[in-house]
């Protein structure tokens, strides 16, 4: 448990992790807050049409339908970042799982994993989701799943090295020795060791789900109309760029800072296990 | 001053890249005033005309018959003619015949072909060559597109050196309406596509399926004069964005179909001009009259007073459209204009709909970008929906997907151009038409539209179609929120293009009357 808590505290103290959680608590801010702010703020709801599409009126113009843009911006990172988390919850539990599994156990069930897990890599991310949203249909949970089940192949290679590297360890041998069940040195003895390069892991995967989730939005096949999402918004406004360039920029930028928020962390969790291991080595 | 000498040096680059740029050239080089200055007098002959238009790919073709995309009809209107055409205002205009009246009893229509009408390479056009023709567009074993509508064409026979009968099975007080096609271009007899031979204002120089084609002038075209053009390009575009920085990076002179949101945007730029033009261009929600809850014709009246017009218009078409009525064909001289307007009533439309034991209907509205302001369509209508207690889900379906099941959707949206009311009742509102979308079947309709079709007597078959009309208004399965504006864009330098009722942008695709300045 404690070397969880130092490579938190060390990550934190470094300046870029500070920059980077402030940049994802704003972001986090607006998507949860915004949905309930934003009627409030402009005095239009989501759906209603504040006039004429394309035009300046209100803080950041009409959408391609008229709406308010700013309403719909506030609104538009709620779902975006649900479910980002989820897939990228998914993703991490099941990729950790089968990695710890296939590391610690070895043999025949580590090949097995490992070279199914090598088949779902050779398929790239979006263009799997795109598959599965075309067959099925542009559900919330599917997307959600999809994103999670192409993410844990990437996350249980990371899980299993790490694993292999450890389950050799003093510790492990004596709770070996008390004939403890696998489960239970898995989660007791292995999980806790490995949380710094997850920890990286949950963090690069939450910037990519992030990722997916508005680019699979923006595509069409995502979140869909009239919901207000900040892929989606891309797409709508797109054409008027030139002209009302808010609908376009609001949530491009909100997107950018939040994947760069999350990227900054994961960047200094990164460099925290990097300097815990050295410290171990050394 | 930055912005100028960018433009310029972009013409540049682009002038010299497609080597034909030297109008938009010089007329950048020359400065903001003569370049601002819209041409004006008699029209001036030669340059080149280079066009934008929508979609296209590669299937391209330049089949006179079997025009399917933008770029094949805007082909298709410079390379062909038929026997007849509508003019810019919807009117009949005579092309390759000069005259085509019918019998008394309207089973048999005589055209006789204009003098000096020649083909490309120089041959007149023969009697011969129109019976070809239509036997290339009706042969049983390939149908063209025009056959759908022609089915009651029996046979056609030469009566003399420039005469042609068109004996027909029925009798047709329309026909000349369903002549009036662009995909009924008269052709030689010995025609083949490798060859595309035609009697319209330019001829193929070139042509790359998906990509382009160049044209030049018809020099044995029939109007004295015209065309003005020495050679015209006609360039595929797949994105609207590309298109419309296409026109004002100065890579084309014009182009179709500019997105209604960007009018404002676009008429603000002092090198442009806008062309709108009024159409009888409709983007209906189309219901299945056969099918739950669309049978009961009380759930289709308060579908139809649950929609604000207005803010349709506003919202989907930038206020570039005039409100509909629920009712097509708007420039036929027999349009029920005397029928009160409808306008949105959720009083109403609630008790309709609990009085047909819907009190919160839930419908799904099948939508796809089958059209610019379709889905936008839909999205107007499932907001305007709420607050008759209707809930409307939108499955949009990707252009391939709802053309699939087209026909099958309970409740759905269409797109249709300006056509007169027998015509299009023809094509989609009888059981035996080709569209039928709502699957509208009233035998009383059916008898008053079977009884126009045989009435020759102009008051009496136009007292029988307000009559269809005024059915279809109490009862139809279309909801008609509105026609939309044709807008198209050109450069300040383009003249001759005017606004065409027809529903094709940039007037008409017609380039015979379009020059440079």
């Amino acid at each position: 448990m404690s070397t969880r808590s130092t490579v938190f505290r060390r990550a934190l103290s470094l300046p870029q992790a500070k920059i980077g959680l402030t940049l994802t608590a704003v972001v986090v801010l607006l998507a949860v807050l915004g949905p309930w702010l934003g009627p409030w703020l402009t005095g239009h709801d989501t759906t209603g049409f504040a006039g004429k599409p394309f035009q300046s009126d209100g803080v950041a113009g009409t959408d391609g339908l008229g709406r308010d843009v700013f309403t719909r911006f506030l609104a538009g990172g709620a779902t975006l970042l649900l479910y980002a988390v989820l897939a990228t919850a998914i993703g991490v539990v099941l990729g950790t799982a089968l990695g710890m599994l296939a590391g610690y156990t070895g043999g025949r069930l580590d090949s097995v994993i490992m070279r199914g897990n090598d088949v779902l890599l050779s398929f790239p991310q979006l263009v799997f989701a795109l598959l599965a949203i075309a067959m099925l249909g542009p559900q919330g949970w599917l997307l959600v799943l999809v994103i999670g089940i192409t993410h844990a192949p990437r996350v249980a290679r990371v899980a299993r090295q790490a694993t292999v590297a450890v389950k050799d360890s003093d510790y492990i041998r004596a709770a070996q020795l008390y004939a403890m069940p696998r489960r239970r040195i898995l989660l007791r003895e292995v999980l806790p060791n490995i949380t710094g390069p997850l920890m990286v892991e949950l963090g690069l995967r939450l910037t990519y789900s992030i990722g997916y989730v508005a680019s699979l939005s923006f595509l069409g096949l995502g979140i869909q109309p009239p919901s207000a999402d900040w892929g989606l918004m891309i797409n709508e406004n797109r054409i008027a760029l030139v002209v009302e360039p808010w609908g376009v920029l609001l949530p491009v930028l909100a997107i950018a800072v939040l994947t760069v928020g999350t990227n900054l962390v994961t960047d200094s969790l990164a460099s925290a296990a990097a300097g815990r291991e050295k410290e171990v080595t050394a | 001053m930055s912005f100028d000498k960018r433009i310029s040096r972009r013409n540049f680059l682009v002038g010299s890249a497609v080597l034909a740029g030297t109008a938009p050239l010089l007329s950048a080089c020359g400065g903001r005033s003569s370049a601002v200055a819209a041409p004006t007098g008699a029209p001036r002959r030669g340059g080149t005309l280079r066009v934008g238009i929508t979609g296209g790919g590669a299937s391209d073709t330049l089949d006179p018959h079997i025009p399917a995309t933008s770029p094949d009809i805007a082909r298709v209107r410079n390379l062909y003619e038929p026997l007849l055409y509508r003019d810019h205002d919807y009117r009949l205009e005579m092309l390759v015949a000069e005259s085509l009246t019918p019998s008394p009893d309207a089973r048999t229509w005589t055209a006789t072909l204009r003098e000096g009408v020649r083909f490309h390479d120089g041959r007149p056009v023969t009697p011969a060559d129109v019976i070809a023709t239509f036997r290339r567009i009706m042969d049983p074993d390939d149908p063209k597109s025009g056959a759908a509508s022609l089915t009651m064409l029996g046979e056609v026979v030469a009566s003399g050196d420039r005469r042609v009968e068109f004996r027909l099975t029925e009798p047709s007080t329309v026909f000349d309406d369903y002549l009036a096609q662009y995909s009924l271009g008269i052709v030689p007899a010995d025609f083949s596509v490798d060859r595309p031979i035609g009697t319209g204002p330019f001829r193929t120089q070139d042509f790359t399926p998906g990509l382009q084609s160049t044209f030049v002038r018809n020099e044995h075209y029939w109007r004295p004069g015209q065309p003005y053009l020495d050679e015209l390009v006609l360039i595929n575009f797949a994105e609207d964005d590309a298109r419309i920085n296409a026109l004002l990076s100065s890579q084309v002179d014009a182009i179709d179909q500019v997105p209604v949101a960007l009018v404002e945007v676009l008429r603000s730029d002092e090198r442009l001009r806008v062309l709108s033009a009024q159409t009888g261009t409709w983007l209906p929600f189309t219901m299945r009259v056969d099918r739950p809850p669309f049978d009961d014709v009380r759930v289709r009246q308060a579908l139809r007073l649950v929609v604000d017009r207005e803010q349709m218009i506003n919202q989907v078409l930038s206020g570039q459209g005039r409100i509909g009525n629920d009712l097509y064909g708007p420039f036929d001289p027999a349009y029920a204009s005397e029928l009160p307007q409808r306008r949105q009533d959720i009083a109403e439309a609630r008790r309709l709909l609990t009085e047909a034991g819907h009190p919160n209907l839930d419908v799904e509205l099948v939508t796809a970008p089958i059209q610019a302001g379709a889905v936008e369509a839909a999205q107007v209508f499932q907001q305007q929906a709420k607050a008759a207690g209707v809930n409307v889900r939108l499955r949009r379906l990707d252009t391939t997907a709802f053309w699939e099941n087209y026909l099958s959707w309970d409740f759905a949206q269409s797109f249709w151009y300006t056509r007169n009311y027998l015509p299009q009742v023809a094509s989609g509102s009888l059981p035996q038409s080709p569209y039928n979308e709502t699957h509208w079947s009233d035998p009383e309709f059916l008898g008053l539209v079977r009884r126009a079709d045989r009435t020759v007597d102009r008051a009496e078959r136009e007292d029988l179609l307000k009559r269809a009309q005024r059915i279809e208004y109490e009862r139809g399965g279309n909801i008609i929120w509105g026609f939309m504006n044709q807008v198209d864009a050109h450069q300040v330098y383009v003249a001759g293009l005017l606004p065409d009722r027809t529903g094709l942008p940039l007037s008409g695709y017609s380039f015979r009357e379009a020059w440079l300045g």
